[in-house]
């Protein structure tokens, strides 16, 4: 298309161009370091805070500045008391960029969410539904957020809330269900609608895609439970007797949560490598010609990784040798600047209830743990649906 | 030997031109790639500029960028291109989310009189490469665009341009009270390329 009469008239970029006026390179430099925003940044602000994460005394005036926000969430007087918390929301995604427990983000959604959600001014706010999503973004069980969301009708005429929550669904590989609430936001006209639907067409569009298997939820139960240790040589017998102990803590606990992990070996290797094993291959060869269903020859392509975070090597007391038997504990390195971020805390806090809580980042860490994990926990009992 | 390095780094009008239009035809495949205007698999990974880029196979799109280049560089010829927008907006209700702007600076000594300037291949490329690699990284700033998006083109060029016939008039589809990012620059001398991203400033009303 041609614009060819607008060059005389200023518009914003040109005189943009025009002026001297530049950002800093930060957002370049430090790009691994910035946790992308939904409704993006604004580069200056995400520069100054690239640039006080660097430097100790930056940050704590950043730390100074934060305690600031959040006092003043209790100070507030004016008649729309959520509009404190989303200035201290949106200070803390901006001066933070790498998200993260130490910016306290997680502990804040919380609180934030708690003091409204029982007021019925702010149900049907779309700025108030925003945090909760983003709380729910932040959580390992998600599910628990969106059903409550639901049941106690918050955010139900925004067609954000049935997008997020059935893309939410989509990703559990929970396809069925996404539909339904995909269903639910166009049959309770969600608006905007035009946003709904094209999200929705652009779901079926991936469904239509997706192999046949994974639209069953329950394929996963379905699998045959594997038996170990027939193949295996005998050096590798140490895996057996950890996999029992194993639990992966990830992002994903619908999928992981309570499996062991479970370890594949071609069966056909066996043949070759082993043919001292007469037995084992002819075996193996024989329960080679049903080869199952795509979905179970294909699983170690499909299986979702994880943390090993709870997978311990058993300690082999044998080999161990003279020099490491001395059991002196080691001294836990502390950074300077985190020594002195919890001076300021702690020296600072005194009527908020949030700065009380977080009287050292180890109990902020602690909370935002417990938090992602079960995200309604501080909540009363009574409120959370059945 | 010497008569070999001078001759490298004379660049010529035309030459310039063919490096302007090639450069917008990368960006804006580099930027339907990375703001996912079109579905990942319809691009293909080539070298260019030192750099792994991304180009569309979707033939639709190819041709239209591959038309746009080709009056880009008639235009870059005759130095009456003054800046070429790309614009991203929303499919379902038309709205600009995000403008690329490219504005070009022509030496008109040379388009006047024909003359030539000097610069080596080798650092506008890297001038080009410092560019790309912004508009690869600019996801740390810019909103998630999570809708169905289409973009267009505009060219502001000289008044006295016939618009051409698969061209039309156009608004300026300006974003009202937006962030600006201003990129790298290249200049080979002859055009000048300065860039800037310009895109809505979020707010928590925003649907």
């Amino acid at each position: 298309m041609m614009a060819d009469d607008e060059i005389e008239r200023l518009d914003p970029e040109t005189e943009y161009l025009m002026s001297k006026r530049r950002a800093g390179n930060e957002w370049e430099m430090f790009k691994e370091n910035v946790r992308p925003l939904k409704r993006g940044r604004n580069v200056n602000l995400l520069n100054t805070a690239l640039n006080a994460h660097n430097h100790n005394r930056l940050k704590k005036s950043l730390l100074d500045n934060r305690r600031r926000l959040i006092e003043a969430i209790d100070e507030y007087k004016g008649d729309d008391p959520l509009l404190p918390w989303l200035e201290c929301i949106k200070w803390v995604q901006e001066s933070f960029p790498p998200g993260g427990d130490c910016s306290g983000l997680v502990v804040i959604y919380e609180q934030c969410v708690r003091t409204f959600w029982h007021s019925e001014r702010y149900k049907d706010d779309l700025r108030y539904l925003k945090v909760w999503l983003e709380y729910a973004d932040n959580c390992v069980d998600a599910d628990v957020i969106y059903g409550f969301l639901d049941a106690n009708g918050i955010g139900r005429t925004h067609s954000t809330f049935y997008i997020s929550y059935a893309l939410y669904m989509e990703s559990k590989n929970k396809i069925k269900a996404a539909n339904e609430i995909f269903d639910l936001g166009i049959s309770r006209n969600a608006q905007p609608m035009a946003k709904l639907k094209d999200a929705y067409r652009k779901f079926l569009a991936r469904s239509m895609r997706r192999p046949k298997v994974t639209e069953q939820d329950s394929t996963e139960k379905q699998l045959p439970v594997r038996s170990f240790g027939t193949v295996l040589a005998n050096g590798e017998n140490r895996v057996r007797s950890s996999l029992s102990e194993l639990s992966t803590k990830n992002l994903k606990p619908e999928k992981t949560g309570e499996a062991a992990f479970t370890i594949y070996k071609d069966s056909t290797a066996t043949d070759d490598d082993c043919p001292q094993q007469p037995d084992v291959s002819k075996r193996e060869l024989h329960s080679l010609h049903p080869l199952g269903p795509r979905a179970e020859r294909n699983k170690e392509n499909n299986a979702i990784p994880g943390k090993w975070t709870a997978y311990q090597i058993p300690q082999q007391p044998g080999i161990r040798t003279v020099g490491a038997s001395a059991s002196a504990c080691i001294p836990v390195f502390v950074d300077e600047d985190c020594d002195d971020r919890r001076e300021v805390k702690t020296g600072g806090c005194k009527s908020s209830s949030l700065v009380n809580r977080r009287e050292a980042d180890q109990d902020m860490k602690r909370e935002t743990e417990l938090l992602r994990k079960k995200p309604l926990r501080n909540f009363p009992q009574n409120s959370l649906p059945r | 030997m010497a008569a070999r390095t001078v001759a490298k780094d004379i660049i010529t009008l035309r030459g310039s031109a063919a490096i302007v239009s090639e450069f917008f035809g990368y960006a804006a495949n580099s930027i339907l790639y990375n703001r996912g205007v079109y579905p990942e698999e319809s691009f293909a990974k080539v070298k260019k500029y030192g750099l792994p880029m991304l180009l569309t196979q979707d033939e639709g799109v190819k041709s239209f960028i591959a038309d746009l280049t080709a009056q880009l560089s008639q235009w870059l010829e005759a130095g009456k291109l003054q800046r070429i927008v790309l614009v991203i907006m929303s499919k379902a209700t038309g709205e600009v989310l995000e403008r690329w702007n490219f504005s070009i600076e022509t030496d008109s000594e040379v388009v006047e009189k024909g003359v030539s300037r000097e610069k080596s291949d080798k650092e506008i490329m890297r001038e080009i490469q410092a560019i790309m690699r912004q508009i690869a990284s600019s996801i740390t700033y810019l909103p998630c665009l999570d809708e169905t998006c289409v973009f267009d083109v505009l060219a502001y060029t000289d008044k006295d341009v016939a618009v051409p016939f698969t061209w039309v008039e156009s608004d300026p589809k300006l974003i009202a009270n937006p962030q600006m990012v201003k990129l790298h620059s290249f200049d080979t001398k002859i055009h000048k390329v300065d860039t800037l991203v310009s895109y809505k400033n979020d707010e928590w009303e925003e649907q």
